[in-house]
């Protein structure tokens, strides 16, 4: 439940790193170019509402006689929409870039995850690689588009104030502006302690969440073990901690907030003091004077956005690292530049011939000398070797641990050999196409995995073209027909997120259906029968003959009655082949393969006995 | 959401009622916090006062200046003040400081006060969900609890801390700028107002309209990260299949939802922020426009002018906010409402009753029924009695009432009728907390804690000496597995650390109850999904135990059981066998037949 929290805070900026990010902006160029006008237009009106008192306040000081106020209200009003319009814009704009950026980023992120190898995946837990895909890539498009608008209309506003203020009066200009290093120099330094104290206080706020959905999972053991009062104990600890971060950023910020206002009650002190002055010489107009003022404290909203911005970068930098790099990792598995030219020059297959050159069919697999080591570890397999007839099934047993797994992800292509090679015919398979070879697979895993959706949708996924016709045939043939018919929706019934609403064996039915509708020349069980009910067993067990019929099939199993019907038996202990035959050659030797067998006899008999009880 | 958990519809009296009970304690702070706000906008509203002053009194050449001008009279003269213009400067600039000062109470005691009702809070909702009884938590989603335990207290929090401090700040900057207004001149104030009103509207409605949106975003959102969590989590599937191309169509639909959704409600805020800041700036043009024409009418000073624009900047910009506070404060109403749904619900009740700590273990059941609803009996008169240091093993199919059994004995439900005493009294009357007490418990799929393996089996008795945690994992056979991980008894479990397969949590949880040293063991199919080598090495070391604590036994396995003093057979809630291994050997049924099967296997032939 816990995520990781590994948000660095970066001192300096890597402003090549936020180049490569912008890059994804390029397609939009046409917001980024609206945004930057409005963001000016916008300043630069920001910057003459004052100007337009200014201007009223003189004239009204000199006029005489007839008098309107007419044409400073009509281009107040005129600023005032040309400022809403522009706002308008520049929210569509930067907001249009943000979205688009965002959909863009997780597009590709997404597709580039679908191309990893397997093995990019062993080491990150599925929490971390979602955060990619959603926060990070959100963070990163939203800060791309509102950091740069603002950055532009602050950085407009700055400019325009400066030299409005400049050529009204230069020394009383120079005044103003000398609060702007100071106000710059606070407001970085508190960005950054309330960016850093609002992420401890998120961070905390998941440890909670995490807490309470563990003491809810944990509830009966809680209970039996009275561990009420020190499960509170430690959540109190919890919640203590997020007070404190909580109120430290509270703290920070009704520090920092006056603290800038001291700052431009500074500069505007010092305009009417020293202009003030000016004006009682006669060398400064009551309007100027007025104006000063109001810019004094209009300058520090700037001001504070620049380093907000500044800051945000800083401590965003990590997820774009985070985003990048993924975007940057090749995949491992992927056919090589000949199999890819091999494909090219073949273009549209004759028949019998498949995408790579090579013909369409799988007749025998043998494994050569085959080694294999997961990143950094031991070896699991070495010196393994295998020869597979056409058409004949092989099971693997023995205890977990063993390599059984390894040897069909082997197999599967999901990883390769580290040494040796697995050959397909005569041909090594890395000389093949991955879609080509991975599209003759059909592989039904221990604990089945269905995908939102109905019934259909999910035995479908193993042909996107077959019809109805097809899929129920699939689904008679592995006995799955009967109970999808009685689901209130028959084919069409919503399986539920994961399939979440039918049993672990309906599930397991599905995958199997969903498997022979490819009609694969290779077929994979990896302990497809261990989790699920003894009917359910019993009704793949009625099917299994015709599933294995005419391919190629690797099993590992469990049960009895899967692994007796197999040609070959593998009993695989340390990566290697300890005992191999038929079953009756195996019994009769009464080896490791019979002393297993005992065992599992007995306590499927038992289970049998006992589910039949009553009945 | 079922009458379990939803609280009666909520009004906003009551909640307001309910969040002033929560208040308690921190309601002192909260109202100073109030009141330095109501000093820190004061004081900076004498900022532009003290700038307009100047300006009138010593500054603009003119006779027609107000009452501002007038209170500087009464103090300084004219010339001396034009001469010493760093007096108005250092006013302005110590009248900040000092709002400042107030501000920061007021931001250091609202967060205090606001932060530490949402903690207090949260420990409440922690400890009240500990409490409830298990009937409870059947029947609710625990997602649906965490999701009012945090977001919901969080809704209330921002609400304390920032709402009702915003709308308290916004009649506060009105209340006060109201008079000094009118007390400046009645025309100006009158024109400074009229278009507040519509901009509080327009903000309450325009929001209140599209807070649906909002809504919608998030739920694309949440589709967005299914699809990829399903993606993520099918993995193997997608790759079995080649399903690449597929799957990236498949999330091609979600992502595009959710930027256009995204796309959509930044347009319709962009109109509201783009309306407001026109509604808000064309207040401005009325403001000076009316202000310049009666400075040429003579009837109004440029000092007076200069603090009207100042004033209403400093109240238009809270007070442009308000429609959207008042939306966002609507929200924590039902907030409130879901978080008194959980803290309404009565929790398990407490028995007061001098006992030994421990009691000796022996359990009588005469005819116990239990339901878990009505017309659902999952144990129908289950009669059965175990002395102490007995054994007793429950056989059956799943489904047959075993595992309620247990939860029975632990009083995690309450039994309907019949009577199940320990040590001679109906445990009805007794203590639950008590009754726990005299039991070590291994369930059938234990749940260790996300802390390190020593702290989950200490679980078992806190106070327990490592030696104790060791001797216990070597009985439970996983003293070895654990000194295998490089930090030994130091690992955490869980997805921050290592995942032990079933076998070893199971071997893990063993060792837990057996540290508890309780009179009663209970084991529920405890050693399922160890294999069977190492199930009957840890048989062996707890039939050493025999005799020394009361143990009952659910199992699937013969092996299991064979050790047991009686055994009963259940299916369907009811006895259907019962006595000891050698009576249920000679009769017919079920128990014979297991047994048969045990040694037919001895001499197996091949293809059986």
């Amino acid at each position: 439940m816990m995520q990781v929290q590994e948000d660095t805070f970066h001192d300096r900026l890597d402003w090549s790193l936020w180049r490569r990010v912008f890059q994804h902006a390029l397609p939009y160029r046409r917001f980024v170019f609206g945004l930057s006008f409005w963001a000016v237009v916008i300043a630069v009106c920001d910057a003459s509402f004052v100007l337009v008192t200014r201007w009223a306040i003189d004239d009204v000081q000199a006029a005489t006689g007839d008098f309107s106020v007419r044409p400073y209200v009509l281009t107040y009003l005129a600023l005032a929409s040309t400022l809403a319009f522009g706002v308008w814009s520049f929210i569509v704009f930067a907001g249009s870039l943000s979205h688009h950026m965002s959909h863009d980023i997780r597009r590709v992120t997404f597709g580039r995850i679908q191309q990893l190898e397997m093995a990019y995946f062993d080491h990150r837990p599925t929490g971390w690689l979602i955060s990619r895909l959603t926060s990070d890539c959100d963070k990163l498009a939203r800060i791309i588009a509102w950091s740069f608008l603002d950055l532009v209309w602050a950085g407009t506003l700055i400019t325009a104030i400066s030299v409005i203020l400049l050529i009204l009066n230069l020394k009383l200009g120079l005044i103003v502006l000398g609060v702007v290093p100071p106000l710059l120099i606070v407001s970085s330094w508190f960005q950054k302690r309330l960016l850093l104290s609002s992420r401890a206080t998120r961070k905390y706020n998941s440890f909670i969440t995490a807490s309470f959905s563990e003491g809810l999972q944990g509830l009966k053991t809680t209970k039996t073990f009275l561990r009420e009062e020190a499960n509170l104990r430690e959540f109190g600890g919890l919640s203590e901690k997020m007070y404190q971060h909580s109120v430290r950023n509270a703290i920070q910020s009704s520090i920092f907030i006056p603290i800038v206002l001291t700052v431009g009650s500074i500069a505007a002190g010092m305009v009417l003091w020293v202009g003030g002055g000016n004006h009682l010489q006669g060398t400064l107009t009551l309007g100027t004077l007025i104006a000063f003022i109001f810019y004094a404290g209009q300058l520090f909203d700037p001001i504070n956005q620049i380093a907000a911005i500044l800051v945000q970068l800083q401590g965003a930098q990590a997820a774009g690292e985070r985003v990048l790099s993924l975007l940057a990792t090749e995949p491992k598995i992927f056919d090589s530049e000949e199999v890819r030219q091999r494909i090219n020059a073949t273009g549209e297959p004759q028949p019998g011939c498949a995408i790579d050159g090579y013909p369409d069919k799988i007749g025998s697999i043998e494994f050569r000398d085959v080694a294999f080591a997961y990143e950094n570890n031991d070896p699991v397999l070495e010196g393994f070797n295998l020869h597979v007839d056409p058409g004949s099934t092989v099971a693997l047993v023995g205890a977990s641990g063993g390599g059984k797994s390894t040897i069909v992800s082997l197999l599967a292509r999901f990883y390769e050999p580290s040494r040796g090679g697995i050959y397909v015919d005569g041909i090594e398979y890395r000389e093949r196409s991955l879609e080509w070879y991975q599209s003759n697979l059909g592989i039904v895993l221990q604990s089945p995995h269905l995908f939102a959706g109905s019934v259909r949708e999910n035995i479908q996924y193993g042909r996107l073209d077959a019809t109805h016709e097809e899929i129920e045939a699939a689904a008679r043939m592995v006995n799955a027909h009967g109970f999808i018919r009685k689901l209130e929706n028959g084919y069409d019934t919503d399986v539920g997120e994961g399939g979440n609403r039918l049993s672990t064996g309906q599930k397991q039915l599905i995958s199997f259906a969903r498997a022979i509708l490819a009609n694969p020349r290779i077929f994979i069980m990896d302990e497809a029968t261990s989790s699920i009910d003894t009917e359910t067993e019993s009704l793949i067990q009625k099917g299994l003959h015709a599933i294995l019929r005419g391919r190629i099939s690797f099993v590992i199993a469990h049960r009895l009655s899967t692994i007796r019907s197999a040609d070959k038996i593998l009993v695989i202990e340390k990566g290697k082949i300890i005992e191999q035959g038929s079953h009756s050659e195996l019994i009769s030797r009464k080896g490791h393969y019979h002393a297993l067998y005992t065992r599992q006899f007995r306590r499927e008999t038992e289970a049998q006995v006992l589910d039949r009880v009553g009945g | 959401m079922d009458e379990h958990t939803s609280s009666p519809g909520y009004t906003a009296k009551n909640a307001v009622k309910v969040a002033w009970t929560l208040m308690r304690g921190y309601r002192k702070g909260f109202i100073l916090a109030i009141a330095a706000m109501l000093c820190a906008t004061a004081l900076r509203y004498l900022v532009p006062l003290v700038a307009s002053g100047t300006i009138d009194y010593a500054l603009a050449d003119s006779n027609n200046s107000g009452w501002v001008a007038g209170i500087f009279r009464q103090f300084v003269e004219r010339t001396w003040l034009a001469q010493n213009l760093w007096l108005s400067a250092i006013l302005m600039i110590g009248l900040t400081v000092l709002s400042g000062i107030f501000n920061f109470f007021k931001g250091k005691l609202a967060a205090t006060a606001s932060d530490s009702i949402s903690r207090d809070l949260k420990n409440r909702l922690y400890d009240h969900l500990q409490r409830l009884p298990m009937g409870y938590h059947d029947k609710v989603e625990s997602g649906d609890l965490v999701q009012r335990c945090t977001s919901d207290v969080e809704t209330l929090r921002l609400a304390i801390s920032t709402q009702v401090v915003e709308v308290s700040h916004a009649l506060i900057l009105m209340g006060l700028a109201l008079p000094i207004m009118f007390l400046l001149d009645a025309r100006m104030a009158v024109a400074s107002f009229v278009l507040i009103g519509p901009i509080i509207a327009f903000g309450y409605v325009y929001i209140k309209r599209v807070r649906h949106l909002f809504q919608q975003f998030d739920e694309a959102e949440g589709r967005v990260t299914s699809v990829v969590q399903e993606n993520l989590t099918g993995l193997r599937v997608v790759r079995a299949f080649h399903r690449q191309d597929h799957e990236n169509g498949k999330f091609s639909v979600p992502n595009r939802d959710y930027r256009d959704i995204g796309l959509k409600l930044i347009r319709l805020m962009a109109l509201y922020w783009s309306i407001s800041d026109l509604v808000a700036l064309s207040q401005n043009a009325i403001v000076l426009g009316l202000g310049i024409y009666l400075i040429n009418m003579g009837s109004l000073s440029i000092g007076t002018l200069l603090a009207f624009i100042m004033l209403l900047n400093l109240v238009l910009w809270p007070v442009r906010q308000m429609g959207r506070t008042l939306t966002e404060l609507g929200k924590s109403v039902v907030a409130i409402g879901r978080i008194q749904g959980i803290l309404q619900q009565p929790v398990e009740e407490k028995h007061i009753r001098e006992l030994p700590e421990y009691g000796t273990g022996h359990i009588v059941a005469r005819d116990l029924t239990f339901a878990h609803a009505e017309g659902e009996v999952a144990l129908d008169k289950v009669s059965f009695e175990v002395k102490p240091g007995e054994t007793l093993a429950i056989l059956g199919p799943s489904g047959s009432g075993k595992s309620t059994l247990m939860h029975v004995l632990l009083r995690l439900y309450d039994y309907q009728s019949g009577s199940l005493t320990f040590d001679g009294m109906e445990m009805r009357d007794l203590d639950r907390k008590w009754c726990r007490h005299q039991f070590g418990t291994v369930m059938q799929e234990p749940f260790l804690f996300s802390k390190t393996i020593m702290e989950n089996i200490r679980l078992g008795r806190p106070s327990a000496r490592e030696q104790d945690v060791a001797r216990v994992a070597q009985i439970a056979y996983i003293d070895e597995t654990i000194h295998q991980f490089p930090s030994g008894y130091k690992t955490l479990v869980g997805e921050r650390g290592v995942t032990l397969s079933g076998g070893q949590r199971q071997r893990v949880a063993l060792a837990r109850a057996l540290l508890r040293e309780a009179p009663v063991l209970l084991l529920d199919d405890a050693l399922s999904a160890v294999d069977t080598e190492t199930e009957e090495i840890i048989l062996s070391a707890l039939r050493e135990r025999h005799g020394k604590m009361t143990t009952l036994v659910i199992a699937h396995r013969l092996s299991t059981l064979s050790h047991a003093d009686k055994v009963i057979v259940m299916d369907k809630g009811r006895i259907i066998q019962s006595g000891t291994h050698e009576e249920l050997c000679k009769a017919d049924g079920l128990y014979k037949r297991l047994w048969h099967i045990q040694h037919k296997t001895e001499d197996l032939e091949v293809g059986a």
